[in-house]
This record gives structure tokens, sequence and C-alpha cells, in this order.
């Protein structure tokens, strides 16, 4: 992996055609502008993740499965905790 | 906008429980749909009681796609939103605080059923709905608290 130091304002560039900018560097979390063609999609990596586990998701077969595993629900506030 | 005058029940055919009847004011809808299905925009909550504490998201406009999903609170007691204010904004929620589960959104975790797999839940991005105007999302939440691939809470399964 290239890793780049930049300050808030400044720019990389990737190819011919597609900016990151930082806008802003808060104390968690950074504001970042992209510039990039129409052709090119642009996505955080969680919303790809969540697509691919939705996709998983909706290939459930029959609800018996699932009634199956609902009796083995642990009920109530005991079983869950984290 | 809500109206106290009856409209006539339509129809709609399901992945799993055949055709039901259901209300209009009853359908939810998600503008940006959900990542993968950003084309499906209107879903059911569908809930039986003998498939408690099941709630079935079955599209409109494709009856053979239908999300099992469980509340996340059931999923997780003590499950705690942290939506972006992106999410909330689109929802026209408060951006200030977070939404209450239940009171002023639904909150449902998508199950994930695959084969020699334990069952998980998606509590990353749990599907948020406002339930002042049914308008919903996938809201990817901003902390990592929990995993898209979260376990179920479950006894140990009696094998045979």
């Amino acid at each position: 992996m290239l890793v780049m130091r930049r300050r808030a304002g400044e720019s990389i560039l990737i190819g011919e055609d597609i900016e990151i900018q930082i806008i802003h560097i808060g104390e968690s979390r950074i504001k970042i502008g992209i510039t990039a063609p129409k052709s090119v999609p642009v996505s955080t990596k969680e919303v790809k993740l969540v697509g691919q586990e939705n996709l998983a998701a909706a290939q459930l077969r029959s609800v018996a499965a699932l009634r199956n595993l609902l009796d083995r629900l642990i009920e109530g506030p005991t079983g869950g905790e984290k | 906008m809500a109206t106290t005058q009856t409209t006539p029940l339509r129809r709609c055919e399901t992945r799993y429980f055949g055709p039901v009847d259901y209300d209009e004011q009853s359908v939810m809808l998600f503008p940006d749909g959900i990542p993968a299905f950003e084309q499906e925009q209107r879903f059911l909550a569908l809930r039986q009681p003998i498939n408690e504490p099941l709630v079935f998201l079955q599209s409109l406009a494709n009856p053979n796609l239908c999300f099992a999903t469980l509340p996340a609170l059931s999923a997780c007691p003590g499950y705690q939103l942290s939506m972006a204010p992106e999410d909330l904004d689109a929802l026209r929620l408060e951006t200030g605080r977070q939404p209450v589960i239940g009171r002023d959104v639904l909150c449902l975790a998508i199950l994930s059923l695959e084969e020699n797999a334990p069952p998980t839940v998606n509590l990353l991005a749990p599907i948020v709905v406002n339930l002042r105007t049914l308008c919903g999302r996938q809201a990817i939440q901003t902390d990592s608290l929990y995993s898209h691939r979260e376990a179920l809470p479950l006894r140990e399964a009696a094998c045979s």
C-alpha cells in the first residue's frame, strides 16, 4: 500500500482524472472530496460489504430453517450481553 | 399525510407467504433502496404471531425479494444506534441526537443464514425506518461497536 502524508486542503491525484482532496481534519473523522468521472463508482467500503451481505441474506430458501433457529433464540437480556 | 379515511386493501405476492393484502399507508419507502438493491424502494414489514419476533421485509416490486430480520433489540439487548448525520437528515430525524428505537424509529437487523455456518445478524447496518413518515434506509453505523456478521445469542443446538 502506498502511504502519503497530506494536510487539510491538499490533494492526491490518481491517474489523469481522479482527484482526492482532504477538506477537513476533525478529531476522529476526516472529510474528503472526490472528483472522478461518472463511470467510476465511488462508495465507502462498508457500503460494498453491506451490499454483499444483503445479497447473501436474500438467498434464504425457507422460513422453516428460520423457525428452527428461533426456537434456539435465547430470550431476554441475559443471553445477549456483549 | 395521515388520514383516517380507509383505503381499499391492495394485494401483493410474497416470497414466503403467498398473496398478502396490505394497506397502502403501511408501505415503507426507501428512496435510495438498500446496498445491492438500489432499485427496490417499497417494502412491507410482515409479522406473524407464529414467527415472532421475526419481521419480514417484503419488496413490493419484486415478490421474490424478502429479507428476514430481527428487531435490533431482540438480536442484541441494549443495542445502541450511532447514525451518521447524513442518515438522520435523510430520514428527517433530529440531527442533534440519536433516535429512540421503538419511539422514533423501527430498527431491524437483517438475518443471514448460510449453510454450515452459524446464523448472523447485520448490526453494523440496521434497517432504520422513521415511524412518523415510514421512510427508511439501511444506516451504516458510524462507530464499529457492532459487526455486519454479529452472532445471535443462541442456546446450544441439540445434536442428534
